[in-house]
């Protein structure tokens, strides 16, 4: 885990934390990418306490954090005060190689994980994950050019 | 998606009994500092009241929504004390941008059991003046996953941009097309008295503005508005002591596809998802989108309107773009569209502003001449579609206004 130095507090939204994504959160602090699954071991996103559309329980299996970009788009304006003065950042939607979708930023891979020039990206190009330690308590999963 | 198997026979039985939407009204739209909430919801209440001939101790039934501004867990009857009256049905309907569609069907189902007869419907909200920086954060945060969304700095505006992204991706939509939205209900606002925006603009206009997220400038994008409207639903039978032509709600339905725009499966499934909601407002009233005249469809952002006319199957998947490109959505074009400007040019609120001015337009009454703006009738205009989607294309509710009666009643 990259050390901390004496950052500015990190001032941009962080999870809502609900009991059922704990595993997710904890793996994440590993820097794994665990996702929930059906007993059968088909994942599914986001978390719940159940298989969504079976109430089947649910386990939780480990992904390669390889995908593509399903969409994105390019946010000239965040949605707080703490994006003010950044360059625009992207949100994407990426297809993981395991069959689940999941939001996240398309950025470098380098220190504190800068948003990629938007002329780069396209859809369908290929990505992967890079764990990006927002707080002590906080990964977040970014996807980088793979 | 296990799809819901809604019984059209038993939508037609209750809709022949001659539900009718008869006085309409709107405030003025736009900034209005020192107006209150419930003041402009009971403005509009007074100009709707006023326009069908009714006293509010005539109005039996009270349905309303939801406010950024005034937080209440029982907001309709709430705002039945501050206009003093005591209705005998009252509810609060919050699905996001379907609740005006809805609180039309909760009304015709009100009226239906028997619950009451002269039913009030209004929404209204001091948005732009009115709200906190903790509500307006909760407003931005409302359409996105708290956990595996937010923190990715997801806005609402971009939440559509992806969906909208991947659409113009796969039916090699330009973004000529989401501009030529804006220019046609830029014409149409023009004409509208209390519309926000009232200049004309170009698609190179929305072409040459600011982005805020990708596919959408700042024009791509709808309002944000202090302003009231509403609507009187009732029996045809008591609308005949009431002035307006009574407009007949002919057709009801719903669609559902997701709720965050993560979970959202393909644009298709979206188009499907919104679309049932119109296929099934024109199955309930037995007609095809070549029956319709005016189509009053909801547009959160320019990109909206054209997978609903696709969804409702006015157009095919993917050509709703070179559709509103070649003028057909214009006053004059084959099936003119969001003929007050709509979110984008008029103001925001909900799809209240679009119910009003389907009404208006099937009363014939669509002329602003003599109030500061033009005319927007659609020449004979007798029947229309409208909706309203709720989250990023997650829910919608449509229905299906005609100037005659349904074909059984």
């Amino acid at each position: 885990m990259a050390e901390e130095t004496a950052k500015p507090a990190y001032a941009k939204p962080l999870p809502d934390r609900r009991p059922e994504g704990d595993r997710f959160w904890e793996g994440m602090r590993e820097h794994k990418l665990l996702l929930p699954a059906g007993p059968d071991g088909t994942p599914f996103w986001y978390p719940r306490a159940y298989t969504p559309g079976t109430m089947e329980p649910v386990q939780w299996v480990e992904a390669t954090g390889l995908g593509e970009v399903y969409t994105y788009s390019v946010h000239f304006i965040g949605p707080s005060k703490a994006y003010k003065g950044d360059p625009p950042h992207i949100v994407a939607l990426i297809n993981l190689d395991e069959g689940v979708r999941m939001m996240s930023n398309l950025v470098a891979d380098e220190p504190d994980y800068p948003s990629i020039d938007p002329e780069k990206v396209s859809i369908g190009m290929r990505v992967r994950i890079v764990f990006h330690d927002v707080t002590d308590e906080i990964t977040l999963p970014k996807f980088a050019p793979a | 998606m296990r799809e819901a198997t809604p019984n059209v026979a038993e939508a037609r039985r209750m809709l022949n009994k001659g539900i009718v939407i008869s006085g309409v009204g709107e405030t003025e739209q736009g900034k209005l500092p020192g107006r209150g909430s419930f003041e402009l919801l009971a403005e509009a209440t007074k100009i709707t009241l006023d326009d069908a001939g009714l006293t509010l101790g005539e109005v039996d039934g009270l349905v309303t929504a939801f406010s950024f501004v005034e937080s209440t867990l029982m907001h309709s009857t709430t705002f039945a004390d501050y206009l003093g009256m005591e209705p005998g049905y009252f509810a609060s309907v919050a699905v996001g941008g379907a609740t005006a569609p809805l609180m039309a069907v909760q009304a015709a189902m009100a009226i239906d059991a028997g619950l009451a007869e002269v039913v009030l419907c209004v929404r209204g909200d001091n948005t732009r003046s009115g709200i906190s920086s903790s509500g307006m954060i909760a407003m931005a945060r409302e359409m996105s996953h708290g956990a595996f969304e937010a923190p990715f700095g997801l806005t609402t505006i971009g939440g559509y941009g992806l969906l909208a992204q991947r659409y113009m991706y796969e039916h090699n939509v330009p973004q000529e097309a989401l501009a030529a939205v804006v220019a046609t209900q830029s014409e149409h606002a023009h004409l509208k008295w209390n519309a926000m925006l009232r200049d004309v603009v170009t698609i190179e206009d929305v072409l040459n503005d600011r982005w805020i997220a990708t596919p959408f400038h700042v024009m791509d994008c709808s309002l944000v508005s202090d302003g009231a409207a509403a609507f009187i639903v009732t029996t045809a039978d008591r609308a005949k002591a009431m002035r307006p032509k009574p407009v007949y709600i002919t057709g009801i339905g719903e669609g559902y596809s997701h709720q965050y725009i993560s979970e959202a499966e393909s644009v298709d499934s979206v188009r499907q998802g919104l679309g049932r909601a119109g296929r099934r407002a024109m199955e309930v009233a037995g007609i095809t989108p070549k029956d319709l005249d005016v189509a009053e469809i909801y547009d959160s952002f320019s990109f909206t309107p054209l997978i609903a006319l696709e969804g409702f199957g006015i157009c095919g998947p993917g050509e709703a773009g070179d559709w509103v490109l070649e003028g057909n959505g214009k006053l004059g074009g084959s099936l003119p569209m969001n003929t007050h400007g709509g979110l984008i040019r008029q103001a925001h609120l909900g799809a209240m502003h679009h119910i009003v001015e389907a009404a208006l337009q099937l009363r014939g009454e669509a002329d602003d001449t003599g109030r500061g703006g033009g005319n927007h009738q659609v020449p004979d205009a007798k029947l229309a579609i409208t909706n309203g989607s709720g989250g990023i294309l997650a829910a919608t509710s449509a229905l299906v206004l005609s100037s005659e009666p349904p074909a059984a009643a």
